[in-house]
């Protein structure tokens, strides 16, 4: 009966209108439904550009800053509140989550008391108890999770022995933990409220259900909305702190953070008010956006070099494993071949600052540096100077063969750079044109593995910078270090791959060392420098700086050089700190 | 239709598909990069500190996810967990699993794609019949040489081009983004109607250019078809100028490019790629942008194998189908 017409098997024509249906149907990005949060008026509102991925947010549902996909930069900084915070430019610790501290005389114990009248924005109180759940946790939990190892090291356990103190008991003297904990730049431990975390896989737990009131948090920011496109916290009525006094309560009643969808699209929707603050751009870009928009303006104002240091000096690093590397003076050689202010003018614009050692030109540490000054006029790391380069490969039997490059027994002093970010194109080509031309036959590549090899030590030369010291020189000291008695287990950075026995030691001992005792702690820096500067395990080139835009047409008083109470990136943990200084324009 | 060529057609995909999931297992794999290690230093890069015991976190990374197991039983699993549609999880986005960061990217690659890409079709092929037809309006003559050029012109380019002038020059449209700030996603006619001005400048990018290709592989067919018999004979009698372009040429012109139009819709999730970066689109094509820059093996895996699962489906549907759309083409044994 397949001839009957009345069932007939679907024609032409129904393929084709079901098929128009099902694509209609299918194209409609059908997405989870949120409620719409009422808008405060843009002038309470701040929006800013950050990070993200190819425009989108991935972590959206990340707020747990202990999972492998979350990053405290892209939001979680505004969550969880610190002990204290810590600005490099104020050289000032404001005690938040915690009163007080105090070490006893050995370090080995470290007792905080925690301040009275604080709640989780669930309403459970915050105590001591958290802070020493937080502590053991991460003890426990090592390398599952950031911040394990360096907890693990040196934390034998912590103890809250009454509602807001805590006693952290250490495994070795440990002067430095507290400042380690406190929120400065993106170092800190986050604190997590204990009710929620217990008994969660830290690895695994989001920390993220809106309906819930997650995350949970005992800072004034509430996670309203958060989707690939942006995530969008409301401010609480009440905050702890400004009932305390600590802080004001912040006039941003709203605060977006988009994805960065890149430089163009950022400097325009600057231009067009509708954002408040940017992702870095390149100095290139800044002069077209101050002509469109008067009121944009940078750390230091509308002038070079539109931004403030960051604590990340960048440096021409050589692998001191690899011939002819591992020859201190091929190291200085190369020093003298790189004209720094020929890369500042035109790989910046002029818009930077050379560093003479791998940590930035902050306060706090201008006088171990005036402590050094003998040294660094012996062994200047700024000086440029051909002839001097060239009688150092001279002595250790390099000669320029017919094609200007130099040589060694048939082989050409070849220095392969890799580079990452925007350092590596910025300042790549400009200092391998540079050593070209002092006969040394160089290359730059911007790897995608980079990460991966320069960490591995499979580079010859690369360009990359140096997360240390903001206040003191022991945290700088150490990113040299090749071993440590003083830290059993230690782990060591040491890009340089560059080892001296003598050097490990007095590292070692500053160890030990509290911040505080400057006098000390100058002295040993000294005899570090008497070792590290003839040497050179890296050579030194320029500061590196964050060139934030901001935008003072909704708001005012963002942290400037002529008010500069902490550094201006959203994306670090004392970011908090911005939000409650801004005032409506 | 015979089952039997339903089986063998069914077969074929099958095997398809498991040749080209085995080769999206090992291609990643050949970078020989580890995942878990360019996460933690990248995270480490943009914080500017290397925390402690990075080595120690990627071992205890690398058991979680497997990767510390030898390559054929790696391969087994994955195997195993396609079957089951399990991706794993994002190991640059870990605990975010593969599976759910595919399904909120894929209704906004299908709806920006799948609508450009009916369009085009539409669009291209009607101006393709046109072009060769002629009784058509003298003035379309001049379409060609437009066709040509956008035709040529890659889609990332012309999107950046008509970024600076409709949203740069003269702002007219958003520059980014799948929605306006502060929006909150909801089903109401304003925010479909904010989604769809959002998406112009994209899909713009995409159907200028591609409208060019359906109109000229049109006209090509249609020059052919209006030299057949049948064409003749339709004249011939007398027939209305309308019925014979639509029922005599249209329709047997337009089956190749039915064929297309299957091929292409399969691609939609693969295509454009840089349209999405580009406009910050939260389509699929980001979401393999960042998988592979981070090196992400398991959402690489998860996406392409979508994609030829997609591509694969395509083609299947399409040959199954085709005989219901051309009457001459039968999978009867003669």
């Amino acid at each position: 009966m397949s001839d009957n017409p009345t069932r007939a098997a679907p024609g032409r024509r129904d393929l084709m209108k079901a098929s128009l249906l099902a694509g209609t149907a299918a194209a409609l990005p059908w997405q989870s439904v949120d409620a719409q949060p009422a808008a405060p008026p843009r002038n309470r509102t701040m929006i800013l550009v950050w990070a993200g991925r190819e425009g989108r947010w991935v972590d959206f549902e990340l707020w747990n800053p202990y999972s492998l996909g979350s990053n405290h930069q892209n939001g979680p900084n505004l969550i969880y509140e610190p002990l204290a915070y810590y600005s490099a430019f104020a050289d000032k610790l404001h005690m938040w989550l915690a009163e007080s501290y105090e070490f006893t005389p050995d370090f080995r114990k470290l007792t905080i008391k925690t301040r009275k009248g604080i709640t989780w924005s669930d309403g459970k109180p915050f105590s001591a108890e958290d802070v020493a759940f937080t502590l053991n946790s991460l003890r426990d939990l090592g390398p599952k999770v950031r911040w394990g190892i360096d907890v693990n090291q040196a934390v034998e356990k912590a103890t809250a022995t009454d509602a807001n103190t805590v006693v952290v008991d250490f495994k070795m003297p440990s002067p430095r933990f507290f400042m380690f904990m406190s929120y400065k730049y993106d170092i800190g431990v986050y604190i997590v409220p204990k009710h929620i975390f217990e008994g969660q896989d830290w690895t695994t737990f989001k920390h993220f259900d809106i309906a819930k009131g997650m995350p949970v948090t005992t800072g004034p920011w509430r996670v309203t909305a958060a989707s690939p496109q942006q995530k969008v916290f409301d401010r609480a009525d009440k905050w702890w702190a400004a009932e305390q006094g600590l802080a004001p309560l912040p006039q941003v009643l709203r605060n977006i953070w988009l994805p960065n969808a890149g430089e163009q699209q950022t400097a325009q929707l600057l231009i067009t008010n509708q954002i408040d603050a940017g992702t870095g751009m390149q100095p290139a870009t800044f002069p077209t956006v101050f002509r469109q928009n008067p009121k944009i303006i940078t750390h230091s104002g509308q002038k070079p070099p539109y931004g403030y240091r960051d604590w990340w000096p960048i440096a021409l690093y050589v692998n001191n494993e690899r011939p002819p590397f591992d020859d201190k003076d091929v190291r200085w050689a190369i020093s003298y071949y790189i004209n720094r202010q020929q890369i500042i003018d035109v790989s910046y614009l002029g818009a930077s600052e050379v560093s003479p050692l791998p940590m930035p030109d902050y306060a706090p540490l201008q006088p171990y540096k005036d402590h050094i000054k003998d040294l660094l006029q012996k062994y200047d790391t700024l000086a440029f100077d051909r002839r001097k380069g060239d009688a150092l490969l001279t002595a250790k039997g390099f000669a320029k063969g017919s094609d200007g490059v130099w040589a060694r027994g048939g082989q050409k002093l070849s220095l392969d750079i890799i580079g990452v970010g925007s350092t590596g194109p910025a300042i790549g080509p400009v200092l391998v044109e540079m050593l070209r031309r002092a006969g040394v036959d160089a290359s730059i590549s911007l790897p995608p593995d980079f990460d991966d090899r320069f960490q591995k030590g499979q580079y010859t030369g690369a360009i990359y910078g140096h997360g240390g010291s903001v206040s003191e020189p022991y945290n700088t000291l150490k990113l040299y270090q090749s071993a440590s008695v003083a830290v059993p287990g230690g782990h060591q950075v040491n890009f340089a791959r560059w080892k001296n026995a003598a050097y490990d030691k007095i590292v070692d001992q500053m160890f030990v060392v509290p911040p505080t005792d400057q006098a000390k702690l100058k002295d040993l820096f000294h005899q570090a420098m008497e070792i590290w500067l003839p040497e050179l395990p890296d050579i030194q080139i320029v500061q590196l700086h964050h060139r934030i835009p901001m935008n003072t047409t909704y708001w005012t008083n963002w942290p400037t050089a002529e008010n500069p109470y902490v550094n201006g990136a959203h994306w670090h943990l004392t970011f908090p700190m911005v939000l409650w200084n801004l005032k409506p324009a | 239709m015979l089952l039997i060529d339903i089986l063998k057609r069914c077969g074929v995909f099958f095997v398809i598909v498991w040749l080209a999931a085995t080769l999206n297992f090992f291609l990643p794999k050949l970078s020989g990069q580890d995942p878990v290690r360019t996460k933690l230093l990248q995270q480490a890069q943009m914080g500017g500190y290397v925390q402690q015991g990075i080595d120690e976190m990627v071992k205890v990374y690398e058991v979680r996810f497997g990767l510390d197991r030898p390559l054929w039983q790696q391969y087994l699993s994955y195997i195993s967990d396609v079957v089951r549609g399990d991706f794993n999880f994002s190991i640059a986005n870990y605990p975010r699993t593969v599976a759910d960061m595919i399904a909120e990217s894929i209704p906004w690659t299908i709806g920006l794609l799948g609508i450009t890409t009916l369009l085009s079709f539409v669009i291209g092929t009607i101006l393709g019949a046109l072009l060769a037809w002629p009784r058509a309006p003298r003035w379309m003559a001049w379409l060609m040489p437009p066709l040509w050029a956008l035709h040529a012109i890659p889609f990332f380019l012309l999107g950046l081009i008509l970024m600076y002038l409709l949203a740069f020059q003269v702002p007219l449209l958003p520059i980014f983004g799948g929605y306006s700030i502060g929006v909150t996603p909801s089903l109401t006619f304003t925010f479909v109607l904010d989604i769809i001005r959002h998406a112009t400048l994209p899909a713009l990018s995409i159907i200028l250019v591609a409208v060019g290709g359906w109109a000229l592989s049109m006209r090509g067919m249609m020059v052919t078809t209006m030299g057949e018999d049948y064409v003749l004979f339709a004249e011939g009698k007398g027939l209305r100028s309308l019925t014979i372009f639509s029922r005599y040429c249209l329709r047997n012109a337009i089956l190749p490019q039915i064929t297309a139009l299957a091929l292409a819709l399969g691609q939609i999730l693969s295509g454009a790629v840089l349209v999405e970066v580009i406009f910050g689109y939260p389509g699929i094509g980001t979401l393999l942008f960042q998988a592979i820059r981070e090196n992400d093996h398991f959402l690489i895996q998860g996406i392409v194998f979508t994609v030829i699962v997609s591509l694969g489906l395509a083609t299947l549907i399409l040959d199954l189908l085709y005989p219901l759309l051309d009457p001459r083409i039968t999978y009867k044994r003669t």
